[in-house]
């Protein structure tokens, strides 16, 4: 480990005047700031305002147009990632990069798998690279109830475990400067907690971090300093205690922005469930599950990452071929197995993981948002190109979607931007029912407080909502009701306004952990 | 962030310099200067002094060799661009004209009683028809056995191709004449230009990009060879995308084929071996991702017609014949690294202005 290398008082990271742009984007100008030794410190803005750009200048991935980047005190010009790895700076991407294909094992010690002695020197050594790996993996989630088997191959797992193989793999690759990009942005609180645990312990090493991230409270608990951005350009560094939150997010946004609260005072609606839900269940995915939602509704579902609750939403949206049960919409039976038949009864759903199932990121915007319900916008096979126009520019003005223009392609805009076509595909397409996983996801706080907006407004004109969100306070200002799941079972319905450790209580069936742990000792 | 706007006639400017054929359209325009330049010329039947590369004659000899696997290569491209890959074209090439040379033969009476109308509009139909069931045969067991088209076309290829080897017992069978003069029909040039194919090749082509840009199942195409999961969650039926994409290459191929056979008399098993690569390396260089989601019809056909290009100046510099093949590979990897490298070069210069 080659943690805390320099000179007491030497800056860990400075960035001197760095400038960077890309092809119709100033991403950076003249930013400049210093980053304390075995400190943690939060690079803060909207998306779009250079947070990314100047963690890939670190990290190798980008080279400065203008400027410099002194790391311990000494200049440095990474060429490629490689070089940034080789002097300690490694990365946790937004974007989870793995050979899919391969098992934990494998990914986390790709590029030095141990080898046998003697003429098994050609030959990986598996049980060695299993137990290195297992101890990586170990080193990050601190304990023994987050285990990730290393044999599984990196397709079985889940996003949020995939976040933590890709930390596990940063910091054992023994860096001494370590970003992390909306680390936790796919944790539940629960998985979360432990690298809040694990960055208390790098810090004791000396290692500093840079941390980029969407929560509030996440920065102001983490971090002894922050940086803000706003559009490329350098706003403010200070320790964390001389800024409140409020005035953490007018610096970002250069406005004065209010998080969103939803207007819950309506009486509840006696109006027959738009959705219901009878016994629906998929083998070894979850248990069967009974709800219902009515219109103007919002039906929340909290859970730890992988207790089932996207599998819920997947059968419904006629994903999963293997679920059962009975569902109706508007009380007329609908047919399961079949996505068509969920979009044609007006269900439309947000994927969890949007650049992988949610948009067709080598396509414009346009494409993207007229993709389900193109044959409606052609006479005879031909797309009426003018009028798909005409829509999807509608959709954009309502979202407030900002992208140069409707044919701009979808995997260059940032991830609120993205997030919002996800959005505007199945609002254009007219759904009454709509099924969101972790609509918020790696979205700033401007374009999320947008689509929370969004929701409400979409729930008041009574469509009938079922939200997923691993972040609680979202779920509890929206939802109406939450239904708890664990390990694939619903095991508590509570209302909206419901305190997040009473959620979390459920979620982690907190009291039989502690109960196992005690008798394991 | 405001967005720059730029003037109206830089943006066109723009759009045509960073198009997906500029780079194809300016090699092909640089061979073509560099040929007849140092092509030589001759004296014409009527003492007029012709360019040995730029006269009408040799030019529609380019188009017309291109044609036939150009019009493949439009249906290899909606393969190519859904993801996936088609090698049986070239053996139901050879499937189709060997079936549509045996059916008119048996029909045909010796004394000639089929009229010629009907031998053409019935060699048009077994060809298409054949092709567009042994495209049907490709896709439904792509997608219902789900094994890699690869696999599946590559033993397909065999097989079709053993059909045609048994069916026409390894001869050569001839066309009517009715087909051979449809295919060569001046359609009011002089008598030795024989537009027929070259036309088709054009039709082909401008229908193949109407398709796959501006029609529904078109745009299904280039969003699940994009990203299948995403089209898959957006109720796109991804069988049936892909099992058309297959009927299509078949469809392409039939056409081929009829063109091919009727303009050259004859159909064997033996025709068309190694298309499949010419086709794939047609829209190859026309810059479609063998990975999916980016093609386009006009670059396939451009594609094609750089290929044949390079075959036609080997024989107007006289260079040695056996030097085909070697000159050919290397023509296909640098068009396509020029291609990739110029557009970023180019994207860049644009982007730093």
């Amino acid at each position: 480990m080659i943690a805390g290398v320099g000179t007491p008082g030497t800056a860990a990271v400075r960035y001197d005047g760095v400038s960077k742009s890309f092809p119709g984007v100033q991403a950076l100008q003249d930013v400049s700031f210093e980053v304390a030794p075995g400190t943690c410190h939060a690079l803060c803005g909207e998306n779009g305002a250079g947070k990314s750009t100047l963690s890939k200048l670190l990290a190798g991935i980008y080279r400065p147009d203008e400027g410099r980047i002194e790391l311990h005190g000494q200049a440095v010009d990474f060429h490629e990632p490689r070089a940034a790895l080789a002097a300690g700076v490694a990365m946790v991407h937004q974007e989870l990069a793995f050979c899919e294909n391969m098992t934990v094992a494998e990914n986390l010690l790709l590029g030095h798998l141990p080898r046998g002695r003697g003429m098994t020197r050609v030959v990986v050594d598996r049980r060695e690279m299993e137990r290195q790996a297992a101890a990586m993996i170990a080193e990050v989630t601190g304990n023994d109830d987050l285990r990730i088997d290393t044999r599984r191959t990196i397709a079985d797992l889940t996003v949020g475990e995939r976040q933590l193989l890709q930390i596990a793999s940063a910091v054992g690759s023994g860096a001494s400067v370590l970003i992390l990009d909306e680390p936790t942005s796919s944790l539940s609180e629960y998985e979360a907690q432990h690298l809040y645990d694990l960055i208390a312990r790098l810090k004791a090493r000396h290692v500093t971090m840079l941390y980029v991230s969407h929560r509030m409270h996440e920065i102001f608990h983490l971090c002894e300093a922050a940086t803000v951005l706003r559009d490329g350009r350098h706003v403010a560094t200070r320790p964390i205690g001389e800024y409140t939150e409020s005035d953490m997010v007018r610096l970002m946004v250069g406005r004065t922005v209010t998080g969103y609260t939803r207007d819950r005072t309506g009486a509840p609606s006696a109006e027959p469930a738009k959705l219901s839900v009878t016994n629906l269940s998929s083998p070894g995915k979850f248990a069967p599950i009974s709800f219902a939602v009515r219109p103007g509704e919002i039906v929340g579902f909290a859970g730890l990452v992988g207790a089932g609750r996207s599998y819920i939403l997947e059968a419904l949206f006629g994903l999963d071929e293997a679920a059962t049960g009975a569902v109706t919409v508007d009380n007329a039976p609908m047919r399961l197995g079949t996505p068509l038949e969920a979009m044609r009864r007006g269900l439309g759903f947000v994927p969890e993981d949007r650049k992988r199932q949610g948009l067709v990121l080598s396509l414009s915007c346009r494409d993207n948002t007229t993709l389900p319900f193109l044959r409606r916008l052609a006479s005879h096979t031909w797309v009426r190109r003018s009028e798909e126009k005409t829509l999807t520019q509608h959709y954009f003005a309502q979202l407030n979607v900002r992208s140069p223009s409707t044919e701009a392609i979808v995997g260059g805009l940032s991830g609120g931007n993205q997030q919002k076509i996800v959005l505007a595909k199945w609002l254009a397409a007219g759904c009454q029912v709509l099924l969101l996983d972790e609509p918020t996801r790696g979205v700033d706080v401007g374009a999320k407080a947008e689509i929370h907006a969004l929701i409400d407004s979409l729930a008041k004109r009574g469509a009938a909502i079922v939200l997923v969100s691993s972040e609680l306070p979202e779920l509890l200002s929206l939802a109406d009701r939450v239904l708890v799941m664990r390990e694939g079972t619903c095991v508590a319905e509570l209302p909206g306004h419901s305190s997040q450790d009473v959620v979390l209580r459920d979620m982690t069936g907190v009291l039989e952990a502690h109960d196992h742990h005690s008798s394991e000792v | 962030m405001a967005e720059p706007r730029r003037p109206a006639s830089r943006s066109i400017l723009h759009a045509i310099l960073t198009s997906q054929q500029t780079g194809l359209i300016a090699i092909i325009l640089v061979l073509g200067a560099v040929m007849t330049m140092f092509a030589g010329s001759h004296t014409d039947a009527h003492g007029a002094v012709v360019n040995n590369f730029l006269n009408s004659n040799t030019l529609i000899q380019v188009a017309t060799d291109a044609s036939f696997f150009a019009i493949m290569a439009v249906g290899a491209t909606f393969v190519i661009v859904s993801g996936g890959i088609d090698l049986s074209v070239g053996a139901v090439y050879a499937l189709a004209g060997v079936l549509m040379a045996l059916t008119l033969r048996a029909l045909d009476t010796p004394d000639g009683t089929l009229a010629p109308g009907l031998a053409v509009l019935l060699g048009a139909v077994i060809c298409l028809g054949v092709g567009t069931l042994a495209g049907l045969l490709n896709g439904a067991m792509v997608v219902a056995l789900d094994v890699h088209p690869f696999i599946i076309t590559l033993g397909t290829m065999w097989v079709l191709r053993g059909i045609s080897f048994v069916s026409s017992h390894a001869e050569s069978i001839l066309a009517p004449t009715a087909l051979t003069s449809f295919a060569k029909a001046p359609l009011g040039l002089p008598r030795t230009l024989a537009p027929v194919p070259m036309l088709s090749m054009l039709v082909v082509m401008i229908v193949g990009e109407l398709y796959l840009t501006r029609t529904v199942m078109g745009r299904h195409i280039v969003a699940v060879g994009g990203n299948p999961e995403a089209s898959r969650f957006s109720g796109l039926r991804l069988g049936r995308i892909r099992v058309s994409v297959y009927v299509l290459a078949g469809l392409t191929a039939g056409i081929a084929t009829f063109l091919g056979a009727s303009f050259y008399g004859s159909a064997s098993c033996a025709d068309a071996n190694g298309y499949e690569l010419y086709v794939i390396a047609s829209t190859v260089v026309g810059g479609t991702s063998l990975s999916g989601g980016k093609g386009s019809a006009v670059s396939a056909t451009l594609g094609a017609i750089l290929i044949v290009l390079i075959r036609q100046a080997i024989r107007t510099f006289h260079l040695d014949q056996n030097y085909e093949w070697i000159i050919i590979g290397l023509a296909i990897i640098i068009a396509v690294v020029l291609d990739r490298h110029g557009t970023r070069l180019l994207n860049r210069r644009l982007a730093a202005q």
